[in-house]
């Protein structure tokens, strides 16, 4: 199976890419997009709340209509397979459980793959590792897609969009969220978002604010908070228990770039993507990186004006290559 | 259960047990093993420096020298015979000033006189070709080629998978709270279970003198939990030390060690704190500091907002100073195994041969079986799918799909390695028993795309609701309803 363009990832940035290149003259059947999940969209598909994109649109409404208009582009795609490597000859190896194990060759590839939660090994808590105790996308996972709750008193670590939004959900779905914390002194959100997710229902921001230890040999039981001092060091007068069952953290996100990393794709260590020239290519020649893979962008928005970008750029790049390659042809 | 006498009761399937279980599997006897925990390795096993030891630090003429010497060579066949991974990676003891050289000189010949082999004293310049990242204020190093690094748990769970195919029978969450004997059988009770027993082995590692306590006995030595922290750092680490490094040792211990691991992150830790409780694994904001504080200054460039995961383990530490490997004094057929602090994962395999000897003296027969099954299971060595070559991918995928979706993509773990970990001789049946398994969630997101996965595939293969599944324990639940 060979393809002119492929796409790795099928969140707003690759879906997005895939529709720009095709207006940037790649032919729909030259296109495929990999997706490791059942349905194309990322991780907007977990968002069941509102506030992506133009018309206020639920994150899996946003997915859909992408979707369709991919879908109905006829552009190729595939779900269900994971892209394990390639090389730098553009040869990438993909497992399904569909189409097994396969090679797939592709003159330009453009790198979606989006981002995952930062571990909380960078929060220093203390005390015991119990369960009870999860990522916001863990826990987003399994209320909206799923249908359980994580806990019933739910301390928030991190003030991330993601924190707040499933700080609200867990107090619709029936959970009773004690506050969310972050060290910060100020939220990673604006204004409107504290007070549409967390003042409308009561549930109390501390900020400067964080969990110094957690306490329960099998599930969680309580947790100890602490205030920060200007230096961030904690004020060990002001440290208080507080009982509950569950901790949700939020730490951030990382681009993910596993792929990237098998190909010898060279990596920024501040961003912890891809360095990328002006036109989103890698140290690879033909391989673009895009979206929260290149680097964490603030919103949905921008990630899919990079996504549209990385379209352009590497419908660009497959003009100059045919071009080439025929005059190449006529020298020959 | 009730009339089947076994031969031979091991108590405790940390890595002394787990060894124990090993070697007895080869041979014609009924051999039962009992676990106080959910799991094997679920004690002092479970989280330690994964080191294996050289074999310089023990004093000589100990049984841990001797033990230490033989039982790191005899590490690397078990791990290829069972598929563990093992690196000789080599250590480097370094030294900051003479007084430390005078020491390294000490460990020097000690190490050669408990013979160790290949080490040597290098000097900075060589130090700094091997490892350019550690400090420039080292000016010496002791340098143990045949020392290496190993996955203990993975160890333990091969060498019981092993054990397990072979005929020995496991018994978990069997804490023996009473032992009794009945003529020449020992009664091992835990609650209103029995097992009976001709011969008994207590490898209960911190839990050995309470053990001993049941039949009226006392090791002639306190087991002082000591705890050690741990940070382990992202994959993206790699490399920055490509030996285990240590400091050079003073009277609290061997001190705090930057080494890789054979999975390919770096390990910082540990410190040494004496704790109240035994099973006391929490970690502390200060331990935290102090092992980094440490590790900087062993390794200066080392990036520790890599930092994925921290941990805690606690070690048995005998104050006598040395492992304490003899039958008891009223019962010759009850061997006690105790005070198996470090280098007890380097020394396993010769521990349970001297365990072995032991029980020979004390009559136990040994025929070798007629056949005997060398892989963890019957059909080889579990291999995961990120260990498998091109050939074996694919392989494994024509049979059974499962292979080809993939779960944890920080680790590279496929369903079907998590079905395998399901179905296995030690099944796994919780979230962390899949996760120690197959690494699932050990990545740099540690479980935060996976772990809502790895939850629902336990449920489905295991026919429960993922409300039942626990993380590990039978009171670790991870969910608490339905939303409304």
């Amino acid at each position: 199976m060979d393809k002119r363009l492929v796409i790795i990832g099928s969140g707003p940035a690759g879906l997005v890419c895939a529709l720009n290149a095709l207006k940037g003259d790649v032919r729909a059947e030259d296109i495929l997009i990999i997706e490791r999940e059942e349905e194309l969209g990322g991780t907007l598909n977990l968002c069941i709340h509102t506030g992506f994109g133009k018309g206020n649109k639920t994150g899996t409404e946003l997915a859909t209509q992408l979707a369709d208009k991919v879908k109905s582009s006829g552009i190729n795609y595939l779900v269900n397979t994971t892209v394990i490597s390639f090389d730098k000859n553009k040869e990438i190896t993909v497992v399904s459980p569909q189409i097994g194990y396969e090679k797939i060759k592709a003159e330009a590839i453009v790198l979606a793959t989006g981002c995952r939660e930062r571990s909380r090994g960078g929060l220093s808590i203390g005390g015991t590792r119990p369960s009870g105790v999860m990522s916001a996308g863990t826990a987003q996972r399994f209320v909206n897609l799923e249908g359980y709750l994580p806990g019933k008193r739910t301390i928030v670590v991190g003030s991330t969009d993601l924190a707040v939004v499933i700080a609200r959900r867990l107090t619709l779905e029936g959970g009773n969220v004690l506050c969310v914390c972050d060290r910060r002194s100020k939220p990673q959100v604006d204004k409107a978002d504290i007070s549409e997710c967390l003042d409308f229902f009561n549930i109390p921001l501390k900020l400067r604010t964080t969990v110094t230890r957690l306490f329960g040999k099998e599930r969680l039981e309580a947790v100890e908070l602490a205030d920060l001092d200007k230096n961030g060091k904690t004020i060990r007068s002001t440290r208080r228990i507080l009982e509950c069952d569950s901790l949700i953290y939020s730490c951030g996100f990382i681009p993910e770039n596993e792929v990237a990393f098998s190909a010898g794709v060279e990596m920024k260590r501040a961003t912890r993507g891809p360095v990328t020239s002006r036109k989103l290519e890698t140290n690879i020649e033909g391989v673009f990186s895009c979206g929260n893979a290149r680097y964490i962008h603030s919103d949905v928005v921008d990630v899919m004006t990079d996504g549209k970008k990385a379209g352009k750029f590497v419908a660009d790049y497959l003009r100059d290559l045919a071009k080439k390659k025929r005059t190449q042809g006529e020298q020959v | 259960m009730k009339n089947k006498v076994y031969d031979v009761a091991i108590i405790g399937a940390g890595i002394v047990g787990a060894m124990c279980a090993f070697y007895l599997s080869k041979y014609k006897l009924n051999v039962a093993v009992l676990e106080a925990g959910i799991d094997v390795a679920s004690g002092t096993t479970r989280a330690n420096s994964a080191i294996v030891h050289a074999g310089y630090d023990a004093a000589e003429g100990s049984l841990k020298a001797k033990l230490n010497v033989k039982g790191s060579l005899m590490v690397e066949p078990i791990a290829k015979q069972l598929g563990v991974h093992y690196q000789r990676c080599g250590s480097l003891v370094i030294g900051y000033s003479e007084n430390d050289l005078e020491h390294l000189n000490r460990l020097l010949v000690r190490g050669k006189k408990n013979g160790v082999k290949g080490l040597e004293i290098i000097d900075e310049n060589r130090l700094h070709e091997m490892e350019p990242n550690v400090s420039k204020n080292a000016k010496y190093a002791l340098y143990a080629p045949s020392a290496g690094i190993v996955c203990p748990y993975d160890l333990a769970y091969a060498t019981c998978e092993n054990a397990c195919t072979n005929g020995v029978e496991f018994f978990f969450e069997y804490k023996v709270d009473k032992i009794e004997k009945k003529g020449q059988t020992f009664m091992l009770y835990a609650g209103e279970r029995l097992i009976s027993s001709k011969y008994v082995v207590n490898c209960a590692g911190l839990y050995a003198d309470e053990i001993a306590a049941l039949i009226f006995e006392s090791l002639p030595f306190k087991i002082i939990p000591r705890r050690g922290e741990y940070m382990l750092l992202d994959k993206s680490e790699a490399g920055v030390v490509k030996h285990t490094i240590f400091v050079t040792p003073s009277e609290k211990g061997k001190g705090i060690l930057v080494s890789p691991t054979v999975d390919g992150n770096i390990i910082v830790g540990p410190n040494a704190n004496v704790v109240e409780s035994k099973a006391d694994t929490g970690v502390t904001i200060e331990g935290l500091q102090e092992i980094a504080q440490g590790a900087r200054t062993m390794v200066p460039e080392i990036n520790l907002d890599s930092v994925i995961t921290t941990f805690a383990g606690v070690r048995s530490t005998p104050t006598s100073g040395d492992f304490y490997i003899q039958a008891s004094k009223k019962y010759p057929k009850f061997i006690h195994s105790a005070g198996i602090e470090s280098p007890g994962l380097a020394s396993s395999p010769a521990i349970a041969e001297y365990i072995i000897e032991l029980l020979k003296k004390a009559g136990l027969k040994l025929k070798e079986k007629d056949s005997y099954i060398k892989t963890r299971t019957k059909n080889g060595n579990c291999k995961l799918f990120y260990d498998m070559t091109e050939e074996e991918r694919k392989k494994a995928i024509q049979r059974d799909p499962a292979y080809a979706k993939m779960v944890c993509r920080c680790e590279m773990v496929t369903e079907g390695d998590i079905i395998n970990a399901i179905n296995r001789p030690i099944p796994a049946h919780t979230v962390d028993m899949v996760k120690r398994r197959t690494r699932a969630g050990m990545g740099r997101c540690q479980g935060g795309y996976c772990r809502a996965r790895v939850a629902e595939i336990i449920a489905r293969e295991l026919n429960i609701s993922v409300e039942e599944v626990k993380k590990f324990s039978s009171n670790s639940h991870i969910l608490c309803g339905r939303t409304k």
